[in-house]
């Protein structure tokens, strides 16, 4: 590949003065005539019959235009095809504190309010399950009466022959590892504004990552076709994962429109946006290892539960992603894994930013720093010794292209000052390092289908202005300007020339939308295809006219050379002139699909883990405790991400850093904490964010491993470095202070807690 | 998140704040900074049918001194404390348990009368006013009364200040020499508030002993307290590590700890320790004594 002009370079976001500058509009903005507020009634039980709803009272208030309940929209959905357990209003129980039970629209959000006070509901409250050990073992009172013993989905994967490799290992260690539950905490709550328009269309605004599954759940549940719906997203002030399945608001607004024939926006309370939920499950970890004397690791055996809660949500996709990316980072022979998704009466989790791996990865790499220390091995030397080969395709099916494992690690070691380091930073000051790896989208769609994935079109008119359409959905992680970079970089033009209009399902072609990874992946190739395409429509006549062939032309600098620098110049004004002759305006498709060989086994639950290719990372941290209050200070952080590459910089570095942010969040201080199905802390007063005060260095390196099947080498940046940051936090802990916790987060109190039992087996030790 | 309805009142005066609580009285909040009273509004927990806006009161802002004690109007805010010379040089015990509070926004809104007022288990101020024997001013419309830091902290949430009263200013004791203060504070990560907050106060007198102090502790119990034990087992003697030790491990004893998701009652009696001996070190350290 030649010299790149826009490619590779720090571009600062297409979106980001308008958000700088507050004049970005995001879904609570908008407003239009005679819109209408939206209130959501939620349930008080844990469990509960609803005997009855009465909203005779709330409907005589004036200034209330509508009221609904579920049988106003019954028929169930949910983003799984096998898990259309949910409904926008509960129809005959209530499953969480917090579920959805009516929904009013009003003129004002005060009557709204006054309003839902006016509903009477007759609950029966039923027994309820809050702990995922207990709930697996319900002979009774199950929370969804199809789903036996409340496991929703439970799968058992054996690759190779563990007890084989267990045999073969000298050092074997088992522990268990806890994960609380953590939640997106996007600054954006939920809103979205639903317009019934003149003419019996429904057009719906929403804070939304996937358009399309919107698109095709309103359909349903409206009872309207597709064809007369339109889904618009605007700004969307992060996502996270939380705005990955169709959110109650959503329909509910929606419903709400249908009804009173008027425009109704919701947004949710902050409140409301903990308990809508859809983050990462408590997980509970049951892992056991094996490593040979020299390193080598012989077997991995995982048992995984995670706490679901209340519906189906992503939740076999959550527990198949911790038990198909055991594999795929390390060469690892003989693999078993048991998942089981446990519903509980809580409000239900999902995808959260390493979607599934993430409480896995913590597990797995503290482990390996424990059994290193029983081995006497360095941790990173460990590391070193069970790469991958790659490429190559692992035990359960995923086909590894490009792997910059490897460099990650040297890299990191180098930076951060691994081997001067480790053990000798002093009194309560320690260092520890981890890797992950993720995915750069599904290869196989969530509704299976032989389609693309993604479509994108170009259009060019007569004003030579570069118009790209996507599905594709910007949330902050910069799909955008994704886009205009590569449309810029192929056609030789200025980034300002292009301009993208993104996420509308009447301009747009589809794209599957912003999850997994797979957008730079996906819809980037699409684009780069696209862009091909677009250039050839312009080169050709330009060829011909210079009579030479468009391998010899190249577009750079807004003209059309030779590449031998002879002859041939022309503007790109004058080459697309030229091409619109008898033509008209050039449109172009691209389109993407991922190859057969990706798309991993044929066994149960082989659909969730294949990629087109994995983004790999390594990280160091270094931390101080206070040995008197148990206090952890994180205090610098080197990471690596091989994301193959760098179509800007500027973006993958914030991606790096804010994936760091997060893993440290969950690392030592966030967790939603419940006390019989009620969370203890939905508000920012409680639920412990990390602020800019608490965030330290995060020195960031970008690997380029030039992946072969992705856009100009590309592949994940967004996701893949979270996972890494907990462990690396729990092994620094240990370096410091030499107590293992295997708890997260990692809270004073348990640091004090193990430092105590420490002394007292010193002490016990001494006698 | 929508508060219940309320009649907005906003008195140019304190005669006419005073009339309206006189008049509204029970049914009344008076509105300051905003930041203790608004949240509850909003979660409904306080439904007030009349707010009564002191805010515009300019006589209730500012520091001054007075007869060897700082005057603290009731609307200073936490800001305008932190970054008083006059407050650095004469308390800084209080500078620093001002800019300790929450963050810069709730700094640039709350006030002192506000904090002390709500009375929050786990608020800065309360602390600091115990351990400097401030004296707290509440006027009615038939006159003033200086509350002793000491007797006005009731319980959770409640106060001496009778609904007829505002709270109008603080008298704080301007120490004399060889004294010292501190500030030392474990921050809830959340909200910024204290899991432990400890203000210590010294006075050294003759060979080098402790002549006097007092050490005020927050976020342990329901309300704030002075930790009498702790400060009857250093009264009179010299400073020694040991001492402080075995002083700052009695802070907690008698009292009913409270524990919620952000530590349990045994962390915080375990962190009121370290923090009331490090609060007592720098205490000790800015009078002139030794510790080591
Ligand atoms: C995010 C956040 C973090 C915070 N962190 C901390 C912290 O770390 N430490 C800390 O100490 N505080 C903290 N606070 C509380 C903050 O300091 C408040 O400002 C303070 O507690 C109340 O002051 P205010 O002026 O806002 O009072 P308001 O909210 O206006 O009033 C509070 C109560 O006091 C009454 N009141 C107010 N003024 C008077 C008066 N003059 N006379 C009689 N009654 C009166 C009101 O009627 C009301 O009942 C935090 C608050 C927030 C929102």
């Amino acid at each position: 590949m030649g010299e790149m002009n826009v490619i590779g370079k720090r571009m600062a976001m297409t979106d980001a003065r308008a958000k700088v500058t507050g004049l970005g509009r995001y879904a609570d903005d908008l407003s239009v005539p005679g819109m209408l507020y939206g209130r959501i009634l939620h349930s008080p039980h844990p469990h509960a019959r609803i005997r009855s709803v009465d909203t005779l009272a709330a409907e005589a208030l004036e200034g209330v235009k509508a009221v609904a309940t579920g049988r106003d929209a019954p028929t169930p959905y949910g983003i799984l095809p096998i898990g259309h357990d949910e409904r926008v209003l509960a129809l005959d129980k209530a499953r969480y504190i917090g579920d959805n039970v009516a929904a009013v629209a009003a003129t004002s959000p005060e009557i709204a309010e006054e309003a839902l006070r006016l509903i009477r509901v007759d609950y029966e409250p039923l027994p309820a399950w809050f702990d995922p050990l207990e709930s697996m073992k319900a002979e009774e009172n199950w929370i969804h009466e199809k789903r036996a013993h409340n496991i929703e989905k439970e799968y058992h994967h054996h690759f190779g022959n563990v007890d084989e490799g267990f045999a073969q290992a000298d050092f074997v260690l088992e522990d268990r590892y806890y994960c609380g539950e953590v939640t997106h905490a996007a600054m954006e709550p939920h809103s979205t504004l639903a317009v019934w328009e003149p003419n019996e269309r429904l057009t719906v605004y929403s804070s939304t990552q996937v358009p399309f599954y919107l698109h095709r759940t309103l359909s349903a549940v409206c009872e309207m076709p597709m064809s007369r719906i339109r889904v618009v997203k605007p700004l969307v002030g992060g996502g996270f994962g939380g705005k990955s399945e169709i959110i109650p608001l959503e329909v509910a607004a929606s419903v709400l429109a249908k009804k009173a024939r008027r425009p109704v926006k919701i947004t949710y309370t902050r409140e409301e946006v903990f308990y809508a939920h859809r983050g990462r499950p408590i997980t509970i970890v049951d892992l056991k290892l094996g490593i040979t004397k020299e390193g080598r690791i012989t077997a991995a055996q995982a048992r995984i539960v995670q706490d679901g809660g209340a519906y189906c949500g992503y939740g076999p996709v959550t527990v198949l992603y911790s038990g198909a990316l055991l594999n795929a980072l390390y060469d690892i022979p003989n693999v078993k894994f048991d998942g089981f998704r446990v519903l509980t009466n809580k409000p239900a989790c999902g995808a959260m930013r390493g979607h599934g791996t993430v409480n896995a990865r913590f597990a797995f790499e503290s482990m390996l720093d424990q059994i290193a220390a029983r081995a006497g091995l360095d941790p990173v030397e460990l590391r070193r010794r069970n790469l991958l080969k790659a490429p190559c395709t692992t035990p359960n099916g995923l086909r590894v292209t490009s792997y910059g494992l490897p460099e990650c690690i040297e890299r990191v070691a180098e930076r951060s000052g691994w081997a001067e380091k480790r053990g000798k930073l002093g009194k309560g000051r320690g260092i520890g390092f981890a890797c992950s790896h993720y995915v750069s989208g599904a290869a196989n769609p969530i509704i299976r289908s032989n389609m693309p994935h993604t479509t994108v079109n170009i259009k060019i008119d007569r004003d030579a202005g570069i118009t790209v359409y996507s599905g594709a959905s910007e949330i902050g992680q910069g799909s955008d300007t994704m886009h205009v970079q590569i449309v810029a970089e192929v056609l030789g033009v200025r980034p300002e020339r292009v301009n993208l209009v993104a996420a509308d399902t009447e301009l747009t072609p589809v794209d599957l939308g912003s999850y997994s990874s797979r957008v730079t992946f996906m819809a980037g190739n699409a684009c780069l295809n696209a862009a091909r395409n677009m250039r050839a429509q312009i080169l050709g006549p330009v060829a011909r006219q210079f009579d030479c062939e468009t391998d010899d032309l190249e577009m750079r600098d807004e003209t059309i050379v030779s590449k031998n620098g002879a002859g041939v110049s022309m503007s790109f004004d004058d080459a697309v002139a030229l091409a619109m002759v008898g033509e008209g305006a050039l449109v172009a498709k691209g389109t993407y699909a991922p190859p057969e060989q990706a798309r991993g086994g044929k066994f149960k639950g082989a659909g969730v883990g294949p990629s087109p290719s994995y983004s790999y990372s390594a990280q160091a941290v270094e931390v101080k405790v206070d040995r008197e209050t148990g206090q952890v200070k994180v205090e610098r952080v080197v990471a690596a991400h091989d994301c193959g590459r760098a179509l800007n910089p500027l973006t993958v570095d914030g991606q790096v850093q804010g994936s760091v942010y997060m893993g440290m969040g969950q690392a030592v201080q966030e967790e939603m904490v419940w006390r019989e199905g009620r969370l203890m802390n939905p508000s920012f007063l409680e639920y412990r964010l990390p602020t800019t005060l608490e965030t330290p260095q995060i020195e960031s390196i970008i690997v380029e491993s030039i992946d072969p099947e992705g856009p100009f080498g590309a592949k994940e940046a967004g996701e893949g470095s979270l996972a890494a940051a907990i462990p690396a936090i729990a092994n620094a802990i240990y370096d410091a202070v030499g107590v293992r916790i295997t708890d997260v987060p990692i809270t004073p109190e348990r640091v004090l807690a193990a430092l105590r039992a420490k002394e007292e087996a010193e002490k016990g030790g001494a006698r | 998140m929508i508060p219940a309805a309320f009649e907005y009142f906003a008195p140019k005066n304190l005669d006419e704040a005073l009339r309206l609580v006189e008049r509204h009285g029970d049914e009344a909040k008076l509105l300051a900074g905003g930041h203790s009273l608004l949240p509850l509004m909003k979660l409904r927990l306080s439904a007030p049918r009349y707010v009564i806006d002191i805010g515009r009161i300019r006589a209730l802002h500012g520091v001054r001194e007075e007869d060897g004690r700082l005057v603290i109007g009731a609307l200073t805010t936490h800001h305008d404390v932190e970054s008083s010379e006059l407050v650095r040089q004469r308390c800084l015990l209080l500078a620093e348990a001002a800019a300790e509070i929450g963050d810069v926004q709730v700094r640039n809104r709350g006030t002192v009368g506000g904090s002390l007022a709500h009375a929050d288990p786990a608020a800065d101020y309360p602390a600091a006013m115990l351990a400097l024997e401030a004296e707290i001013v509440a006027t009615s419309s038939g006159g003033s009364r200086a509350i002793p830091a000491g007797e006005f902290f009731v319980d959770l949430l409640t106060t001496q200040l009778r609904p007829d009263e505002i709270l109008t200013e603080v008298r704080v004791p301007v120490a004399g020499r060889r004294s010292g203060g501190a500030y030392r504070k474990l921050h809830q990560p959340a909200s910024g508030f204290a899991l432990v907050g400890v203000a210590a106060r010294v006075r050294l007198g003759e060979g080098e002993k402790i002549e006097s102090v007092a050490i005020g502790m927050t976020g342990v119990a329901a309300h704030a307290y002075r930790a009498a034990t702790a400060e009857q087992a250093l009264a009179g003697k010299k400073p020694g590590a040991k001492l402080l030790g075995e002083a700052a491990g009695r802070v907690t004893e008698g009292v009913d700890t409270l524990g919620d998701m952000h530590g349990s009652a045994g962390y915080r009696r375990a962190v009121a320790t370290v923090y009331a001996r490090r609060a007592l070190e720098a205490a000790i350290a800015r009078a002139g004594g030794k510790t080591a």
